[in-house]
């Protein structure tokens, strides 16, 4: 006999615990996914490919996942500057620079939509700046990529900033000790053990770019082919009523993020294990 | 051992003084241009033409009617999502059973999903078209472009938030204590009231925290689900897209700087239970 599903336990409370999570599991996320996928099914691997291949489907898939995985790239690199900043260094407004960080997970997206477009914009604050070095920010794929990278900025330092506490002084000391230059320490002892850490940060906040809406859509301009993400897209199908298209390009996305998580998972368990740090 | 050897070998430890500066400077600059700015560009949009005339936008009658509704809504989902997250660690972390790191894979799954393919989702289970929905709508009781669908698409956004908060506290928790007042005569419920509740008290506060922040400022899953229609089920952050789009930027600006003034008490509580409570909290939260 193998083990049996639910171990028996002394602890009260199994079937109400068990029916409350099942049951607003099922109805609140499980059946809406169910109800995409069966439209999906229902509409054939051939209908959704033909509403998919079209230019202007490409043309705004890869411009939503190459913009999201730009933005995960620069708030990998800044989130680990981020997290060593805070933890390592004593300044003053350190615990001010630790809170704002969290910001963007606080302010609405549509909020920080209207704010990034208003400074971005050519007339805004940083705008007019960049305007005069010929830089346009707003409505270009520029803008977009500011806006991600707001979106996906905590992810990262939130994610490393506890292993940086953890790393023990023994392990930077002994590196050094042994004459390593301080750069060769950052480089071959401590990035490796934050890596892990950091590819967990880096994961979420690309899927989080890909999937955003809210912020986005106000700085982009939305030119078709151009500045046109993906799930404005969506939105687009819906408001003609097309539930066909839309559940195809919803499907699309669903299937290229859990794609794109599961390398990323894949990566991080090949380097947990030829690394040896969890 | 001399002063001198013990202050070579801390700095062991650290970078150049220069390589120091730098890395701060990079972080301020880059969280001021980032952060700092976009925040002070929404007070300054909203008060370009005065107290009088950012406040005036807030009374009339659509503005007001979307601040309700998005207390209504959040008053709404959050409250069902702590309970779920309560029902959710507790069946977790008090009873061993296969498939639980699936479970957990599937109530962080919201977190992947685009906001807006979860708003399509419940179109599609709840929309007149569907078969549900079809019924529904033909009992008189609709979903989508309606309150429900609104709250649903809500709950579905934030559903992992309370959950994700309270699983790692209990585990670590253990059951040990509930067992005691188990053995001692306690019921079920006085012991979750007594023992348990106490414990998690400032993990769940914190998960609430963040679950109501995100609540109140959905856009692309309440976009997508609720019709947006004025004074019915625009809610804030939809009302600021209609403002902005109609170019009234002093009304739009206002009520984003009501949701931001919101976000910045959301962040200083949440500092404040960080500082005060490290201890009860997730560990990720300690810093």
């Amino acid at each position: 006999m193998g083990k049996p599903l639910i171990h028996r336990s002394p602890m009260p409370g199994l079937g109400l615990s068990m029916g409350v999570t099942l049951t607003m599991l099922s109805l609140v996320v499980l059946l809406p996914i169910g109800a995409l996928l069966w439209k999906g099914a229902n509409f054939g691997i051939s209908g959704i490919w033909d509403t998919v291949n079209r230019e202007r489907v490409w043309a705004a898939l890869f411009l939503s996942f190459r913009l999201s995985l730009f933005a995960a790239l620069f708030n990998l690199v800044f989130g680990m500057i981020l997290a060593w900043v805070l933890v390592r260094y004593r300044f003053a407004g350190r615990r001010l620079l630790d809170a704002a960080v969290d910001l963007p997970f606080a302010l609405p997206t549509a909020v920080a939509g209207i704010a990034l477009t208003a400074l971005y914009a050519p007339n805004g604050a940083l705008g007019s700046l960049a305007a005069e070095i010929g830089w346009k920010i707003a409505y270009t794929q520029w803008g977009i990529f500011v806006a991600l990278v707001f979106v996906g900025l905590p992810f990262v330092t939130r994610t490393v900033q506890p292993v940086v506490e953890e790393i023990e002084a023994e392990v930077e000391e002994a590196s050094a000790t042994l004459g390593a230059s301080r750069i060769y320490t950052l480089r071959r002892v401590v990035l490796p053990m934050l890596a892990p850490a950091a590819l967990t940060g880096f994961a979420l906040s690309l899927a989080r770019a890909v999937g955003e809406y809210g912020s986005v859509i106000f700085i982009a301009g939305n030119i078709p082919l151009k500045t046109e993400i993906a799930p404005l897209l969506i939105v687009i199908q819906l408001e003609e009523f097309n539930y066909d298209a839309a559940a195809a390009i919803g499907i699309a996305m669903l299937l290229i993020s859990f794609g794109m998580l599961l390398v990323i998972n894949l990566i991080q368990v090949w380097s947990r294990r030829r690394i040896g740090y969890v | 051992m001399s002063d001198a050897s013990l202050t070579k070998f801390r700095s062991a430890r650290e970078e150049t003084p220069l390589a120091r500066y730098a890395l701060i400077a990079v972080a301020v600059l880059g969280l001021g241009v980032l952060v700092a700015a976009p925040l002070i560009a929404v007070f300054v949009e909203a008060l370009a033409q005065g107290w009088l005339a950012a406040v005036a936008s807030l009374g009339n009658h659509d503005a007001a009617s979307a601040i309700k509704l998005t207390l209504l809504i959040a008053g709404v989902s959050v409250p069902l999502n702590a309970a779920f997250g309560i029902a959710a660690a507790w069946f977790i972390t008090k009873f061993d059973f296969r498939g639980k790191a699936f479970l957990i894979t599937l109530i962080d799954l919201p977190f992947s999903v685009s906001p807006v393919v979860a708003g399509l989702c419940i179109v599609l289970m709840f929309g007149t078209n569907s078969l549900v929905g079809g019924w529904l709508v033909a009992s008189g009781y609709p979903i989508v472009f309606a309150l429900p669908g609104i709250v649903l698409a809500t709950m579905f956004v934030t559903f992992p938030f309370v959950a994700r908060e309270l699983i790692p506290v209990m585990i670590e928790q253990g059951r040990a204590e509930e067992e005691a007042a188990l053995t001692l005569g306690a019921s079920g419920w006085r012991t979750f009231w007594t023992v348990t509740l106490p414990n998690i008290r400032w993990a769940l506060l914190y998960g609430v925290l963040l679950c109501n922040a995100r609540a109140m400022g959905e856009f692309g899953a309440v976009a997508v689900v609720s019709g947006k229609i004025r004074g019915q089920t625009a809610t804030m952050p939809i009302t600021i897209e209609m403002l902005y789009n109609e170019y009234l930027s002093v009304a739009a600006f206002s009520m984003a700087a009501v949701l931001t003034l919101l976000a910045l008490v959301t962040l200083m509580l949440k500092t404040a239970l960080e500082i005060r409570h490290a201890d009860a909290l997730a560990a990720t939260h300690r810093h």
